[in-house]
Formats: C-alpha cells, sequence, structure tokens
C-alpha cells in the first residue's frame, strides 16, 4: 500500500535573527495508511517541528514531504489550505482554539470551512465527539472558561470532527487524566476502524507509545538509532480482517 | 449557508469582544460622519437658499434678455415684443413651469434726507406669487406693490435712506434714448434683507419702470423662465433649445456669454449694430459674479470631507493593525484549520465594515437631527456672512439621497481602509500560529 506520509531527508531551518537554528537535520519517514505512529523525543528536539511539516503548515528547508501523495513544496497556498482542511486533523500542542467562538463552534469550524454537511449533520456530528471527549455541559462555554485538559478535549475534538484520513497530534494526551486519556485512545481506535485513519502523535505517554504501530525517537533533529516497532502491530492485522 | 457566515461571526463577535475599542472607533467614525451630513447640509442649504431666492428675485432659471439699441452707442436693457418671444419660448420648452417679466435698469434713489444708486427692477406682483414667500416683510404690505408708482425696498436701504413705509422717495434714471427721467414712488413695503441682492435691488412695478424708461407697454427688461423642478440641474440644453427656436423665429442673438446683463453694457455699445438683439442666459450665468462663493464653500466642504475622511482611514488602519498583531496566533490557527486567504481578508473587512457601517448609520441619524434641530432653532446668522448667504438665518438642507450617500461613502470607506491591513493578515503563515504565544 501507497504511503501516507513519505519524508526524504527533511530539514529545517528557523532563523532567529543572526542565529540559525537547524530543528530538523535530516529526517527520512514512510508512514502507511492505518498506521499509528509515534514520535518520541526529549524537548526541543523536533517534534513540533516534523508535525507541522507533515501539517502542511510549513514547509521543509531541503528534502521532500509528501502527503496524501502530494509534495507539498510544489503545491500552492491554496491546494495546502484545502490539504489542511479536508485530508488533515491537527491537535496543537497549544489548542490554539478561537477565543471568541464558544465549544460547540470551534468544534464545528472545520466542518463550516468545508460546506459539506447541513446543520442539522454538523450538529449531530459536533455533539456526539462532545459526548465522547466529556464536554457535553461546556457545549456554551468559551475557551477561557474551560482548564487546559479541558480545551484540549476540544481541540481533539475540533481535529477528529471531519474524520480526517491523517490525525497529527502534539502531545494530545499530556494534560488529560488516566480515564480521559484512555478515552481519547479508544476514540482512535474507532475512528482507524471505521476511517482507515492515519494517526501520528507525538508523545511523552507510554500507554499512548504501547498503542503505537510504530514508535520514533527524535533527537536533536535527527531520527535515533533503533526504530522499535510497538506492541500492536497486531492491530493492523485485525483492521485488514474486519475490512475483509 | 452558516458556512458563508462564518467569517461574519467570527468578526461580529470580535467586535463584540473589544467592544470597548469598536465603540471608540465607532464613535469617531460616527462624528465624523455626523459633520460630513453637516457640511454638506451647510453648503445645500446655503446653495438652495441662493438659487432660491436669487432665481426669484433677480434671474429666472433661464432668461430671455437682450438689448435695444436706438443708436450703435446706446443701448437699453429690454426686450421688445416681449408676448411673441414668451410664446416662442414656451412653444420650445415644455419643461418651462411658469415665467415673469422683470424690468431692469439702474438709477438714483432719491428721499429727503439722502440718495443712492441702485438696480430697479420692474415686477408685476400680482402674477408672481413665489416673490412673496421668499421676501419677509418687515413693515407695509407687499401687495399694494400692484398699485402704480409704488415701491419696495429693504432694511438696509431704508436705514441709508431715512425712510419708512408711506414715505415718497424719487427714481431718476436714463432713458433708452438717453434723456433723462424721474418718478415719484410711494413705498409700501420694507422687507428685510436678503444679502447681496438687497443691497443693490429696489422693486417697482412694472407700470412704473415702464412710466421712468418711458417704454412701451410691449417692453419688458427679460422674460424670467422658471423650469420644473427636475431640470433646474439640466439647464444648459435647454438654453441651446431655446436659442435656436428663436434664431429660427428671426430673431438676432448675441453669443452666449456667462455674465450678468448689467456687465454686458460697455461690450454691446462698442458692438456695431442696432435694432433688438437677444441673450439667453441661465441663473448661473447671470449670477456668476457671486458664484465664487458657492465655488469656495464647495472647495472648502471638499477639502474639509478629504481631511474627515482621511481621519477615519488612518484610524481604521491603525486599529486594524493592533487587532491584526493581537490576533496573529488566531489567523494563524485558522489558516492551519483549513481557512483560505480570501476567509481572512472577509473577516477583517467584515469587522470593519461592521464598525464603520454601525458608525455612519448612528453619526447620520445624528447629522439629521442636528440639522433640524439648527433650522427649527432659526439661528441668525451675522451681516457679513448674510451678504452672500441671501438670508438672514442658517438653513441646513439635509437631503434623503444625500444623507444616504454620506453614510454609504464612510462606511464603504471604512471598509476599504481596512483591505490593506486584511490583506497582509491573509498572508500570515499558518505557522505563525505555533510560534506566537499570548
Ligand atoms: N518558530 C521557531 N523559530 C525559531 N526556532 C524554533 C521555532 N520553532 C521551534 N524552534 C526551535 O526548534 C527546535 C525544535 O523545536 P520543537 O518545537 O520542534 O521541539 P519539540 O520537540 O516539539 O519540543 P517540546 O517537547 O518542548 O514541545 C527547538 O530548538 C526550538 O527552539
Ligand atoms: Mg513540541
Amino acid at each position: 500500500m501507497k504511503a501516507i506520509v513519505s519524508i526524504e531527508n527533511a530539514t529545517k531551518d528557523y532563523r532567529l535573527g543572526k542565529v540559525v537554528v537547524n530543528a530538523l537535520r535530516g529526517v527520512s519517514i514512510d508512514v502507511a495508511r492505518g498506521e499509528f505512529l509515534s514520535i518520541a523525543g526529549p524537548s526541543g528536539s523536533g517534534k513540533t517541528t516534523l508535525l507541522t511539516l507533515i501539517g502542511c503548515v510549513d514547509t521543509p528547508t531541503t528534502g521532500t514531504v509528501e502527503v496524501a501523495g502530494r509534495d507539498t513544496a510544489k503545491l500552492s497556498e491554496r491546494e495546502l489550505t484545502s490539504l489542511r482542511l479536508n485530508t488533515i486533523g491537527f491537535i496543537f500542542q497549544s489548542f490554539n482554539l478561537v477565543g471568541v467562538l464558544d465549544v460547540f463552534r470551534n468544534v464545528e469550524l472545520p466542518l463550516l470551512l468545508q460546506r459539506s454537511l447541513s446543520a442539522g449533520e454538523r450538529s449531530k456530528r459536533v455533539l456526539s465527539l462532545l459526548e465522547r471527549v466529556g464536554l457535553m455541559e461546556h457545549v456554551r462555554h468559551r475557551p477561557n472558561e474551560l482548564s487546559g485538559g479541558q480545551r484540549q478535549r476540544v481541540a481533539i475534538a475540533r481535529a477528529l470532527v471531519t474524520r480526517p484520513e491523517l490525525v497529527l497530534a502534539d502531545e494530545p494526551t499530556a494534560n488529560l487524566d488516566s480515564v480521559t486519556g484512555q478515552n481519547i485512545l479508544d476514540l482512535r481506535k474507532e475512528l482507524n476502524r471505521s476511517e482507515h485513519s492515519t494517526f501520528i502523535f507525538s508523545t511523552h505517554d507510554a500507554r499512548v507509545m504501547s498503542h503505537a504501530s510504530q514508535i520514533v525517537r527524535l533527537a536533536d533533529g535527527k531520527l535515533a538509532e533503533g526504530i522499535s516497532t510497538g506492541p500492536t502491530v497486531s492491530e493492523l492485522h485485525e483492521v485488514s480482517s474486519a475490512k475483509a | 449557508m452558516a458556512a458563508l457566515f462564518l467569517d461574519f461571526r467570527i468578526a461580529l463577535l470580535s467586535v463584540f469582544e473589544h467592544r470597548r475599542r469598536a465603540l471608540f472607533l465607532g464613535t469617531a467614525v460616527a462624528c465624523v460622519t455626523t459633520m460630513l451630513v453637516l457640511l454638506n447640509g451647510l453648503s445645500n442649504g446655503i446653495r438652495s437658499t441662493l438659487v432660491d431666492t436669487a432665481t426669484t428675485l433677480s434671474t429666472g432659471h433661464l432668461n430671455v434678455g437682450g438689448f435695444y439699441k436706438v443708436t450703435s452707442g446706446q443701448a437699453g436693457a429690454v426686450v421688445t415684443e416681449y408676448e411673441k418671444v414668451r410664446e416662442i419660448a414656451l412653444k420650445a420648452l415644455p419643461e418651462a413651469d411658469f415665467t415673469v417679466e422683470r424690468g431692469r435698469g439702474w438709477g438714483k434713489v432719491v428721499s429727503d434726507q439722502a440718495s443712492m444708486q441702485a438696480g430697479i427692477s420692474g415686477v408685476d406682483i400680482r402674477r408672481e406669487g413665489s416673490f412673496k414667500k421668499v421676501l419677509r416683510i418687515a413693515s407695509g404690505n407687499i401687495d399694494e406693490l400692484g398699485e402704480p408708482r409704488t415701491i419696495l425696498i429693504f432694511q438696509t436701504q431704508a436705514k441709508k435712506l431715512k425712510v419708512k413705509v408711506g414715505d415718497a422717495i424719487t427714481i431718476s434714471a436714463q432713458t433708452t434714448r438717453g434723456t433723462a427721467n424721474t418718478i415719484d414712488c410711494r413705498i409700501v413695503a420694507i422687507a428685510e434683507d436678503v444679502g447681496l441682492l438687497s443691497s443693490w435691488n429696489v422693486f417697482i412695478s412694472n407700470e412704473s419702470l415702464r412710466a421712468l424708461y418711458q417704454l412701451r407697454s410691449d417692453v419688458t427688461g427679460a422674460i424670467q423662465i422658471h423650469v420644473k423642478p427636475a431640470y433646474v440641474n439640466k439647464l444648459a440644453p435647454l438654453a441651446g433649445r431655446l436659442r435656436n427656436a428663436l434664431e429660427q423665429a428671426g430673431y438676432r442673438l448675441m453669443e452666449p456669454d456667462a455674465r450678468a446683463f448689467w456687465m454686458k453694457f460697455d461690450s454691446v455699445t462698442r458692438e456695431d449694430w442696432t435694432g433688438q438683439k437677444l441673450d439667453v442666459t441661465t441663473w448661473e450665468d447671470e449670477l456668476s459674479f457671486m458664484m465664487w462663493t458657492l465655488n469656495a464653500l464647495n472647495g472648502l466642504s471638499f477639502v474639509l470631507m478629504i481631511i474627515l475622511i482621511a481621519i477615519v482611514v488612518t484610524g481604521i488602519m491603525n486599529t486594524m493593525w493592533i487587532t491584526i498583531r493581537e490576533r496573529t496566533r488566531e489567523i494563524g490557527t485558522l489558516r492551519a484549520i483549513g481557512m483560505q486567504r480570501g476567509g481572512v481578508v472577509r473577516m477583517f473587512l467584515w469587522e470593519s465594515f461592521l464598525l464603520g457601517s454601525l458608525g455612519a448609520l448612528g453619526g447620520g441619524i445624528a447629522g439629521a437631527g442636528i440639522a433640524g434641530a439648527l433650522n427649527a432653532a432659526k439661528i441668525h446668522v451675522p451681516f457679513s456672512v448674510q451678504l452672500f448667504l441671501m438670508t438672514d438665518t442658517l438653513h441646513l438642507a439635509v437631503a434623503p439621497a444625500a444623507l444616504f450617500k454620506a453614510v454609504l461613502l464612510i462606511a464603504v470607506v471604512t471598509a476599504a481602509a481596512a483591505l490593506y491591513p486584511a490583506l497582509r493578515a491573509a498572508r500570515l503563515k499558518p505557522v505563525d500560529a505555533m510560534s506566537h504565544f499570548g
């Protein structure tokens, strides 16, 4: 099967005045459809940077990043935007909710941008997700009325609401208690099953890693030696057999 | 459907979120709109008063005047056999509302105590309803101007001549044949001043004027044509048509010359012809010597308008820059989630359009209200201002169309002012959502 994400020797430099920060120094990864990749690594190792490249939020300095078979460096701004909207769901490390919109509207946002569902369908989709992440009591609250963990769950719901092929999450369980964290993982599994979605999480959470089908370790902008494969490769087979 | 309103909704909520700033800016926009409406109202008010007064007292919208020369050096500003001329004119101009005959001369007005030079205008008060409307009579009875040997003068003139209603006055002038003649008139009415016009003009009955200048009864100074309101601002083609019709009827016409009739004596007496020549002019021609006041006023309001708009534009642009700086992260987030650049542009345009249109609407209503209040208060203007206003009270004409235009102008200008900042905001990179904390 063709990889949904294919990264060839990607580098990313950030320029801070005269100082150039080499956040990524040549990373190559292929991620197959339906896979669950977990990116581990210490703070500052380049996890977020790598996710922004995969998420089409930014393009590499050198090397290539292909998402859903398309070289992101060759896409127009408009095409990149629609790839972000229609193919990718991104859970940002700092959530990035829209402050003036309430929880419901924040989650509905990508659906509004897609303009494909009716108001009724949108509402059903949003509410069922909010129920799954345990935010039914906060539907009409603004982000600044929520705790960190609640905001994170809104961000998760917003990323999943379009049922994207590719879900990227930057430390999605960092602020969650174990029960909610488990809910998120269950939700991931379900989506993986129903939509055959691919997941790429950056995480320190051992439990998340234990669900991953592949784990890569970043250190100082490079993949560390010895890519370990997670214990749930069998999951992939489960999916294939369920589909068959 | 709702999707179309996404950018609008975010804009609306953002305006509400920053309501203190929005209120401040909206108020500024409202103030500018109010000033614009008042300025426009003042300018239009002056123009309409001037036009109303001047066209009633001293010129029609269109005039058929001219000169009759007994010898080539002796000219009288008269139209002979004017009934015929009027018939031709009315046939050529279905747009005409009514016509009046106005005798026009220049002479010396002498009282027991003093004397002054003045334009002597002949009027048929029984046929001129609007004449009574534009003049406010301080004392006496204007209807008596229909009787022979009567005169209407203005307050300043009465003071100068030291006369009152009922007093006798002598007018002396030179007839078209070049001889001197005098008539005695009784003052039947003293009118309140109407600016420049009232300082140089007195009114007597057409009959008295003919007696003074020893004119036949089929002679008048000018036929003044008042057109229906819809045509007041489209006089040039009508004047052209009128000229053609008169020429075709066999009349000799003077070259179009945008000056008042009394400024033409010099050139006419130097020309080598005798008999009758007709002259077709518009009120703007006849008042050309004082049009500078209107032009100056229009120029001034234009400059003020530019300044006011510049203030609004600067204010809006500044606010938009601040807003965009503050919301870099939000813009980046929306872009990262999948909002196209157009959506970001629309969002900020909506925001400033909301501010602008609400501000402008409020300002427009306030402006109309203030104009109404000022009109109702009948504020007296100083004499120097009266001179060119042709009225003694302040009058602001705020037409609904002009009001609508001002509000629309400001609303569009404010939205346009946000265009550049909005375009810049749309060019922010989605990755800015990651790095910009705050
Ligand atoms: N916008 C930026 N401008 C300049 N330097 C940046 C920028 N973003 C990241 N960096 C630098 O790039 C390196 C990698 O950062 P990145 O955010 O990818 O790390 P991370 O692995 O996500 O860390 P953490 O676990 O703390 O989130 C760091 O040294 C960071 O300082
Ligand atoms: Mg990070």
